[in-house]
């Protein structure tokens, strides 16, 4: 009995258990907790993507809204002008981003620091513009927003987010004590003497930086369905880049599953929020990026990891 | 001909202004290390500085914009006292991040006390020919204006011994600390400068436009690709690059349309950083 | 009787910053299983030689060559990855990550090999203790000797050392010379910047004098030691 009750057992355990339980919410929730969830875990996987990037390389990707937007994009054209179904349309939509994201990849993450954050705004607000323009108007509808209907239920959509961030937090595990990932710390912790201790780092970015793109572009595509809307503006809006980093500041950059705790807490303490201050909402979110960002930098996991309530661990 | 003149003129005066934010985003930059995203909330609070001032007081803005400078440089060396100082040791990102929840505060304040109704300061209406060519007033004025403060700046930078203590600071910190100059002390007064500058930009900005909370975002992009043409830290850069920025929207605006003029920031950096990241002028 | 291929050679090296050249024509060869001096004074282009090698910068103009291989201008991992390592004047080892990582991420191959040649490592520089510790909370003696461990887990052919011996005490400092002594002696050639005299007397068969970016002297260490010109331009006499 002892041996079934292991440490290891008690964790599975509670996975399975929790997860039973996540699976069977649209048999008994209301529909206003099912969205909710739904977003949770739409931002889940966006703070995940992001951290597996920016949190383990250093490079603060201040792009996201670009691989969300890009795929949106191409799944929702897909559904609403080709009558793609949504199960293809959605990795279409993912894989184009993946690899135009090879290409990008390997043109900016040549740049470092604040100039490479400074570079992903430029081509995110290029791609909007270039999005709006008149020139694409046959593809893209030129910048005027696409009402579509995917045929899909929201129960499904829970279904399905529920499933990719699974996955994503999985693959985020793996990776965190694997020579992948410690190659990537090194990125962060001195580049150039990873460099010549042997290690190729700018392949290693562009993996990286291609997975994130991929993981998001795959949420963002599911997003837009959930929304039944795409335009410009909405697709690469800056909020879709902003709030998973600040979701992932709160949980823990550069750990398991700071973006998961951070994504959760974060939409609950918004949901008060908007509720109680609708109209400064912003401003206080402003504020609480600010004091975040002086006082708890490593976020909540990494700060209960410094006073040892939790374990050292890279792989929390 | 004359239409051309005046295009090009016209793309100046735009341009001395987005000259006078980018001197003030490249100071603070290069010299506290600081990317300083809350920059264009300065321009906006600025503006609306000169417009209190004349709706409320009847001040006349062009007094508005010499008061601003020393009411935005003492603001400017609390903040960075009392916030960004904090950060100056960290990951430069931290900083961006930082400024970045500051400019959000500030905008949506501003939002939330003053509603997004525009406002303008009528002072300067109308036009007037010079030598043939057809200007108006409040641009040329503008012009003039943003004009005199960089002349006052660089003099400041290059005969003032706080100045040269600022350059010495900007160009080797470490040296500079050896050789006796606080440091944190120069910190202060660059970022008080630089937003000082932010500010009277702001109050000169509102001669000639409308003013509303949200007005940041627009300068902070043009700011950036300053910086970034004219190099890092490189106040002259960031004149030249201004006054090129300034033209070429203009140029883009007569001749394609507005719409392709908004791309003009994001597309100067990508080529800027791609393929000469340290700017195209020398220190 | 074959002939020695030299380890490295290199040929003519300029390398400019701005106006300044910090390598003026450059030349030089290394014989394999030696242990050279790289002396200088300060600015004198020791660091960028090292960079150079390295492939953290290009040369202007000039070659490298590596086991005869030409090495000029390519990429710092692929170098490395030939046989070439180096340590830092400034030490740069990744300070979050624990002692074990930091060398496990150098090491290339089977994952049970690799931590077992890791732990090797961190015995030899008697570090397997804290093995789990990060690196930032090593002091500085031990930092430099993560450092040579994080070299000797690429299984470089050609050390290239930037100032091992400063800063730390001269117990640490003969520790340190022998492990040099020894892997020497298993095959390894080392290449050390110093400004300590006593080390380069006391430890290298040769050395080689730079000053301004130029080759002003090249020798065994009597030689050196017995060139006036050499003095005058080190010590200013």
């Amino acid at each position: 009995m002892k041996a079934l009750l292991s440490e290891k057992n008690r964790i599975w355990l509670g996975i399975f258990v929790l997860m039973a339980f996540l699976i069977s919410i649209p048999f008994f929730a209301s529909d206003y907790w099912i969205t909710l969830l739904t977003l949770i875990l739409i931002f889940t996987v966006y703070s995940s993507g992001w951290n597996v990037f920016s949190g383990l390389t250093g490079y603060t990707n201040f792009g996201l809204a670009w691989s969300i937007g890009l795929s949106g994009y191409v799944s929702s054209l897909l559904i609403a002008d080709y009558g793609f179904f949504w199960l293809f349309a959605w990795p279409v939509g993912a894989i184009f981003t993946g690899i135009v994201s090879i290409g990008v990849g390997y043109i900016l993450l040549r740049i470092k620091g604040v100039y490479f954050a400074i570079s992903m705004v430029a081509l995110t607000e290029g791609t909007r513009e270039l999005f709006g323009t008149k020139y694409l108007k046959t593809v893209t509808h030129g910048g005027i927003g696409v009402p579509f209907v995917a045929g899909i239920g929201l129960s499904t959509l829970y279904w399905a987010i529920l499933v990719l961030a699974f996955f994503t937090i999985v693959i985020c595990y793996r990776i965190s004590f694997s020579k992948f990932g410690l190659r990537l710390l090194t990125i962060r912790e001195d580049e150039q003497a990873a460099e010549t201790l042997g290690i190729h780092t700018t392949r290693e970015k562009i993996i990286a930086f291609i997975l994130s793109a991929f993981l998001v572009g795959l949420a963002g595509s599911i997003h837009f369905t959930y929304q039944n809307y795409i335009d410009p503006s909405f697709a690469f809006n800056i909020q879709l880049t902003l709030t998973p980093i600040v979701m992932t500041l709160f949980g823990g950059v550069g750990t398991v599953f700071g973006p998961l705790i951070g994504a959760t807490l974060f939409t609950f303490i918004h949901e008060i929020l908007w509720a109680e201050l609708t109209l400064l909402y912003m401003a206080v979110f402003g504020g609480i990026l600010m004091v975040l960002i002086l006082f708890f930098p490593q976020g909540l996991l990494g700060w209960l990891k410094e006073r040892g309530i939790l374990p050292r661990s890279r792989k929390i | 001909m004359a239409n051309f003149a005046e295009l090009f003129m016209r793309g100046l005066m735009l341009g001395s202004v987005y000259a006078l934010v980018g001197m003030g985003l490249t100071l603070v930059w290069g010299v506290v290390g600081l990317v300083n995203v809350a920059h264009g909330e300065f321009v906006m609070l600025g503006a609306y500085f000169a417009f209190w001032a004349f709706s409320l007081l009847h001040l006349n803005p062009l007094f508005s914009v010499a008061l601003a400078i020393p009411v935005f440089f003492v603001a400017g060396v609390l903040i960075h006292r009392q916030i960004t100082e904090r950060l100056v040791k960290e990951h430069e990102l931290s900083a961006l991040i930082l400024t970045f929840g500051m400019s959000i505060l500030i905008w949506n304040l501003a939002q939330f006390f003053w509603t997004n109704t525009y406002r303008s300061v009528p002072y300067l209406t109308g036009n007037f020919t010079f030598m043939g060519l057809v200007l108006s007033k409040g641009k040329t004025v503008s012009f003039v204006l943003a004009m005199v403060i960089t002349a006052a700046l660089f003099l400041f930078l290059k005969y003032s011994s706080w100045g040269k203590a600022i350059r010495a600071t900007s160009q080797n910190p470490e040296v500079a600390l050896v050789c006796g100059i606080d440091t944190m002390k120069m910190r202060m007064i660059t970022y008080g400068m630089g937003i000082g500058l932010g500010g009277a930009a702001g109050a000169i900005i509102s001669l000639q436009w409308v003013i509303f909370p949200q007005m940041g975002a627009s300068y902070i992009s043009r700011a950036f690709a300053i910086v970034v043409l004219g190099g890092l830290g490189n106040i002259h850069g960031a004149l030249a690059g201004g006054l090129i920025i300034g033209t070429l929207e203009a140029m883009v605006t007569q001749y394609l349309s507005a719409k392709m003029a908004q791309i003009i920031p994001s597309v100067t950096i990508l080529i800027i950083l791609l393929v000469r990241p340290t700017g195209l002028f020398k220190k | 009787m074959a002939r020695v291929e030299s380890i490295l050679r290199i040929e003519d090296v300029v390398k400019k910053f701005g106006e300044v050249a910090a390598l003026d024509h450059c030349s030089f060869n290394i014989e394999p299983g030696s242990i050279t001096g790289l002396i200088g004074p300060n600015g004198a282009g020791k660091t960028t030689l090292f960079n150079l090698i390295t492939g953290v910068l290009r040369p202007d103009s000039g070659h490298i060559y590596f086991k005869g291989e030409e090495i000029t201008g390519k990429k710092p991992h692929e170098i490395a990855r030939k046989g070439v390592g180096r340590t830092y004047q400034i030490i740069r080892i990744f300070p979050k990550m624990t002692l074990l990582e930091n060398l496990i991420v150098v090491g290339k191959g089977k994952e049970k090999r690799v931590i077992e040649r890791a732990m090797e490592l961190l015995s030899l520089v008697k570090l397997a203790e804290k093995k789990d510790d990060n690196a930032s909370e090593l002091s500085f003696g031990q930092q430099k000797l993560l450092s040579l461990a994080q070299v000797l887990m690429l299984d470089a052919e050609l050390v290239l050392l930037d100032e091992p011996a400063a800063g730390i005490n001269p117990t640490l400092q003969n520790e340190l010379m022998a492990l040099i002594h020894q892997l020497n002696r298993e095959g390894k050639t080392f290449i050390i910047v110093e400004h300590d005299m006593n080390v380069i007397m006391g430890h290298c068969g040769s050395a080689i004098a730079l000053n301004y970016g130029q080759k002003i002297a090249e020798g065994t260490c009597s030689e050196i030691q017995n060139d006036e010109c050499l003095l005058e331009h080190y010590f200013g006499r």
